[in-house]
């Protein structure tokens, strides 16, 4: 044993020595300075690679790496107690401070707490606490602002596919935890199925079937949350045949895919990632995605030449073209499923949202228990259809 | 091979020097610099006031599940379940948070009593699993974390979620009054510290000098002559889980209750795990427990200022404490460290 | 194969565990070779098997004079020993360990071994499995493969080492079926090791006795029972000089009692024992008289009967229970069942203490353990830790840590290992006691140790309790009936 650990000591300072002598002179190349540098920190809450929302927030900081000369990303990733029980969004803003850093991007709602507090203590950096609200509160101290992209409108837009598309008349929606946000994410995503269902089907949207099953948490936990795979199946067993998913994880994709496998005429509407379609493209009418580039660049340009304000920004998609990820801030992508004379509606119906023609969050509006939200003849303000208080009249599914 | 006496005497430090060695190793192949890198760690967990505190805010639950696993090793017990004893610990606490109305000065010390009971129920469950349903507790244990873990996501998105909806993040912040006063705004405090001193005093008494630590002592050398020498093993087994869990569940309680201010998914993150570690490594040698435990959360807290220095793969931190481990294992020899053998600490120190 | 020893001598330390044996062994017959434990059986036979070398002596192999120096020698020169623990490699397969065992060439052979290993198998009826984990086999079915591999190494004389441990009753017979056709169909020399009797007596034709590393007889079998049972054991030992005691009350009443293990039961036992009486158990090792022990000692639940402690029912109170109403018992293993490797003698004096209150005064408790220490002759200080001990002091270690005023004491070999002089200090000791009414039962493979320390004496064989002797008007040829199974 004595002899072992020789040996392995002997290997270890070999191995050391070698790499010594090869890497000595090989200093790290500074990139030529052409423009003042500029710092920003980005922390995540999952990992970089997560194909999903994390993910979505590091391509939205390379983006600004790659169209702001100067700028430099500090990325911290994995901050949640189950990674990382030792570290906390304070310390890791105390770091990246300290390396410089001038804005900080917090990119979850888990962060917006702490994110108040250390914009408290560094009133000269600017935050940025991503899907927050503290900046229409007023909680927030003039250096933080919240960021978000208008999901509601894609999910309109993902709305009116699954109406195009359905031949039963009944959708399923898949459904994460009840809070405000996935609220009037599925209430748009209805409205939109409305819309479409009444105008391009000419049928009653009233006779239009919307089920909403929430599984009680962003994926599947085995014992507490509904299995996502399980209510997938019982909506297509119960006369769904378009399941649209409001979850992290791709069941309702996986579990349509598997049935039109046996011939069965189903679809689905993934969510959150660009690429979400893959598993079965055939069958996907398309996905809603965030894309977060272009607001990061243009906060960063802001606070770079001095011009940034607090603002809680809920930035609209581009709706030239919902594809271009250089201006939209949220996306969607039609997907193989989409016959042709459908994506002629789609497409006319998303020229009716650019233009203002039209606006599925246009009263009359009533709320699930029957009372009045928008009265016949207004629109919803941001605020009404933010702080959603319940799901509306003609879904099925809890409100809270 | 015989062993030069210079060598010898420098052996102690070896899975130090070793450690360092591979990991400048690594962090050349990676392309940083070794000596930048250790200073950013160096300056991660010593460069301002508030990161000590911050190392010592994390030490401190790691310590008091250490201290509690001294007991069950002592016992010949492996407590793998001391994870979900920490998570329930944080739950007990919780509860006491969310429900229940009262001055500071009784709410503060509910809270505490409340997370090692909840430790120490959870912890019993394992001990009987074992003795009443013949369930090894390492297979009882990681059940019950993998429990513990389902009951907070349901707590968090089902009873006590936040009156706004259930979120990703956890329970709405507690009262203000159940919260262990914080020295200097961070999220060490001091009133956990002494609680931990106390604790692991009462630890260091019971294996050393208590009937019931020798007890202990006996099941966890030879389980069969403990028994024949009238030492009745199920239900000391029971006991010391219990005890094991109310320490963990201490530890929990001041996570929810000074490291954050709600209950969260993952309340512990594998604290449970590290402090298993943390008593392998010490050789079961109570002296040693504190230090090592202070030596990962030195690591642990230095490497976030090294992951964003270097801004190199995110695991950097647990690749590191890895290594150490390793090295200490490697070269770890109790002889060679001036240690006795495993069981003779309590009597040599 | 004939096989001749010649004066074999080996002597480990002082202890001369053969002294001079000689035997001759013809091919085509099935020998046993009885004897107590330490008798010099197993020397012997690994002394043939090539596994230890004689100090002195020679080994004749058909009238050659051969020498091993290792098992593998032994194997090629034709002699096969089948040890009590197998010897095979438990992760691997049945095919691979007997492959692992030939070691012929450097490519495995699969198929040429996997048929060779069948066709034995079907020889000698035994099922083989040629994919099963070795570690998935019961004992028995891992010997018939080990039998196996012995036999296609080219085993003319096969040993076994007390090859019916462990194994089940239709496995024995299927075992003893092949040793016999062995012996009379391939003509093999086979040696039965054992110290069971009436196996040696159903499938043997010879039998060789040792006794203290000596030959004490051989005999054609069949043969009486109690002929081989006094070649055995020593002559009547001479039976010193105690005191007469007056026996009490009975302090234990036992009453139909049966226990059951699944190797072995006894049943309708029926007896008493009187304050300061010391009953002898006798009879070969794994009779019954330990299962009666420790029902008694309360580790092992009897299935009925009923056990009475002064006229109080305890036959379902477990042990602990028992130890506070006054039962001592101490094992017959020292480290694995009594006393604590790494434990000191303070810690253990403490842990054996009635009322020990909450903290340890290791002061006190220090001096207590050195006047108990002194008192019982151990060789060792309160701070020694028990495995330092030799093992005559562990012993008389666990005698110091029996508590004061005891109803009974319940003993297994209470003197294995010990020398004369030790053994008679702790017999003093013991006899000590009786005046404070306590009684003792114990058994102990040393026949003179019982005959000569008990008051009465009852013989257990095949889990039968015969009759009750009074110790000092039984002779041998009596204990050899009762040793033998005749009442």
């Amino acid at each position: 044993m004595k002899g072992m650990k020789g040996w392995v000591l002997f290997g270890v300072l070999s191995v050391l020595a070698l790499t010594l002598a090869a890497c000595a002179p090989a200093a790290t190349p500074e990139p030529a300075a052409e423009a003042e540098p500029f710092k920003f920190g980005l922390v995540l809450v999952g990992p970089r690679n997560d194909r999903g929302w994390s993910q979505a927030h590091y391509e939205g900081g390379l983006y600004v790496e790659e169209n702001m000369p100067g700028a430099e990303m500090i990325l911290f990733e994995l901050l949640n107690p189950a990674d990382k029980p030792e570290a906390t969004l304070e310390g890791v803003v105390d770091d990246m401070v300290a390396d410089g850093a001038k804005l900080i991007f917090t990119t979850s709602d888990e962060f917006e707490e702490d994110t108040l507090g250390v914009a408290e203590k560094y009133p000269g950096i600017t935050f940025i606490n991503v899907s927050g609200d503290d900046a229409l509160t007023g909680e927030a101290p003039a250096n933080l602002g919240n960021i978000m992209g208008r999901m509601e409108d894609m999910k309109a837009v993902a709305g009116c596919a699954a109406a195009l598309a359905t031949q039963t008349g009944h959708i399923g929606y898949l459904g994460p935890l009840i809070n405000f946000e996935t609220r009037r994410l599925t209430a748009s995503a209805y409205l939109g199925a409305r819309y479409c269902y009444e105008n391009y089907r000419e049928l009653n949207a009233d006779d239009l079937e919307f089920t909403v099953t929430w599984i009680g948490f962003w994926f599947n936990i085995p014992g507490v949350t509904l299995d996502p795979t399980e209510v997938t199946t019982n909506f297509f067993d119960t006369g769904v045949d378009v399941v649209m998913s409001g979850i992290d994880t791709t069941e309702g994709i996986d579990v349509a895919g598997q049935r039109a496998a046996a011939d069965e005429v189903v679809w689905a509407v993934p969510y959150d990632f660009e690429g979400a379609c893959e598993t079965a493209p055939f069958i996907c009418l398309g996905v809603p995605y965030f894309n977060w580039g272009p607001a990061y660049l243009e906060t960063a340009a802001a606070v770079n030449d001095g011009s940034w304000k607090q603002s809680w920004d809920w930035n609209p998609p581009y709706w030239e073209d919902l594809t271009d990820n250089s201006r939209t801030a949220a996306g969607w992508v039609n997907g193989e499923g989409l016959a042709a004379e459908l994506q002629a509606h789609l497409n006319d119906f998303i020229s009716g949202l650019a233009s203002g023609d039209i606006n599925v969050w246009s009263g009359p509006i009533n709320l699930q228990d029957g009372s009045e939200y928008i009265a016949a003849g207004a629109v919803a303000s941001d605020s009404e259809i933010w702080y959603l208080p319940q799901l509306l009249e003609g879904m099925e599914g809890p409100s809270e | 091979m015989r062993i030069p006496p210079q060598l010898e005497r420098i052996w102690p430090s070896m899975p130090v020097i070793g450690a360092l060695l591979f990991t400048s190793v690594l962090l050349l192949l990676f392309g940083a610099s070794p000596l930048e890198s250790y200073a950013a760690m160096w300056e991660g967990a010593f460069g301002t006031q508030a990161k000590l505190l911050s190392v010592i805010a994390f030490w401190i639950p790691l310590v008091f599940s250490s201290a509690g696993l001294l007991l069950t090793f002592k016992a010949g017990l492996w407590n793998i379940g001391i994870e979900g004893q920490i998570i329930l610990g944080s739950i007990g606490a919780s509860w006491v948070a969310l429900n229940v109305d009262a001055p500071s000065y009784l709410l503060i010390p509910l809270a505490i009593l409340a997370s090692m009971i909840a430790g120490a129920l959870w912890a019993a469950l394992t001990g009987l699993l074992k003795t009443r349903g013949g369930v090894h507790e390492i297979f009882g244990g990681l059940a019950l974390n993998n429990l513990a873990i389902i009951l907070t996501n349901f707590l968090i998105s089902g009873p006590w979620q936040p009156p706004e909806g259930g979120t990703f993040r956890g329970t709405q912040p507690f009262q203000d009054g159940v919260l262990l006063p914080r020295f200097a705004d961070s999220r060490f405090s001091p009133l956990s510290l002494v609680l931990l001193v106390v604790a692991y005093g009462l630890v260091v008494l019971a294996l050393r000098n208590t009937f019931w630590g020798l007890k202990l002592k006996a099941l966890g050398q030879n389980a069969r002559s403990a028994f024949l020498l009238g030492v009745s093993s199920n239900r000391e087994a029971v006991i010391a889980m219990m005890f094991c869990g109310a320490l963990a569940g201490l530890g929990g309680g001041v996570r929810v209750l000074s490291w954050f201010d709600s209950l969260r998914q993952s309340i512990s993150g594998g604290i449970g795990y590290l402090s298993l570690l943390v008593v392998m490594l010490a050789q079961f040698r109570l002296l040693w427990v504190p230090l090592i435990a202070l030596f990962f959360s030195v690591v642990l807290n230095g490497s976030i200022t090294l992951q964003l220095r270097t801004q190199l793969h995110s695991s950097l931190g647990g690749i590191l404490t890895g290594i150490t481990v390793l090295f200490m294992l490697l070269f770890g020899d109790a002889k060679r460290l001036g240690f006795n053998t495993l069981s003779e600490e309590d009597d040599d120190e | 194969m004939r096989v001749e020893l010649n004066n074999i001598r080996k002597s480990f330390g002082s202890v001369h565990a053969n002294d001079g044996i000689s035997m001759t062994l013809e091919s085509g017959r099935v020998y046993g070779l009885l004897g107590q434990n330490g008798a010099g059986k197993s020397t012997l036979m690994k002394i043939l098997a090539g596994y230890q070398s004689a100090d002195s002596g020679e080994i004749r192999l058909n009238e050659t004079l051969t020498q091993f120096d290792s098992p593998a020698a032994a194997l090629r020169a034709g002699i096969g020993m089948l040890y009590q623990d197998p010897l095979d490699f438990p992760p691997f397969s049945v095919l691979e360990n007997f492959q692992l065992g030939r070691r012929e060439g450097i490519f495995l052979d699969q198929k040429t071994a996997s048929r060779e290993l069948l066709a034995l198998g079907k020889r000698y009826n035994f099922d083989v499995d040629l994919d099963e984990r070795i570690s998935n086999l019961s004992p028995g079915e891992r010997q018939q493969l080990e039998l196996i591999r012995l036999l296609a190494g080219g085993a003319n004389v096969l040993i076994l080492d007390e090859p019916t441990t462990g194994i089940s009753s239709e496995q024995k017979q299927q075992l003893f079926d092949s040793i016999r056709k062995l012996a009379r169909e391939e003509n093999k020399t086979v040696i039965l090791v054992s110290h069971k009797l009436s196996e040696v007596q159903e499938l043997c034709d010879h039998v060789f006795v040792l006794r203290e590393g000596q030959l004490a007889g051989k005999s054609e079998i069949p043969c009486p029972m109690d002929k081989l049972v006094k070649l055995m054991f020593a002559k009547m030992p001479p039976r010193s000089k105690r005191p007469a005691y007056k026996f009490g009350q009975a302090v234990l009443d036992v009453r139909d009692l049966h226990v059951e293990t699944y190797r072995l039961r006894t049943e309708n036992l029926n007896f008493s024992v009187r304050a300061g009486e010391v009953l002898g158990l006798a009879g070969l090792e794994g009779s019954g008289q330990d299962l009666l022990i420790k029902a008694l000692a309360g580790l092992l639940t009897p299935k009925s009967g009923e056990v009475l402690l002064r006229g109080e029912d305890i036959t379902r109170r477990p042990f602990h229970q028992r130890q506070r109403a006054g039962i001592a018992y101490v094992a017959s293993g020292r480290l694995e069942e009594g006393l604590i490797a790494d434990l000191s003698l303070v810690e253990h004096m403490v842990l054996s203490t009635e009322k020990p209150g909450f903290l340890v005064n290791w002061e006190r408790a220090g001096e207590a353990t050195q006047d108990r220490i002194a008192k019982y002759q151990v060789v060792g200080q309160p701070a020694s830790r028990a495995k330092q001990l030799s093992g005559g002091n562990q012993q008389r270690f666990l005698f110091a840590m029996l508590k004061p005023a005891l109803k009974l004491i319940l003993m297994e070999h209470p003197t294995r290992g010990l020398d004369i002089r030790s053994a008679n200090w702790i017999w003093d000791l013991l006899n000590k006691r009786r005046d404070e009414d306590t009684a003792i039962i114990f058994y102990s493979a040393d026949l003179d140790e019982v005959i000569e320390r008990s008051d009465r004496i009852a013989a257990f064989s095949g889990g039968v309790m015969s009759r009750m002797v009074n110790a000092a008007e039984t002779s041998v040829d009596e204990l050899g009936h009762l040793i033998g199974g005749q009442q």
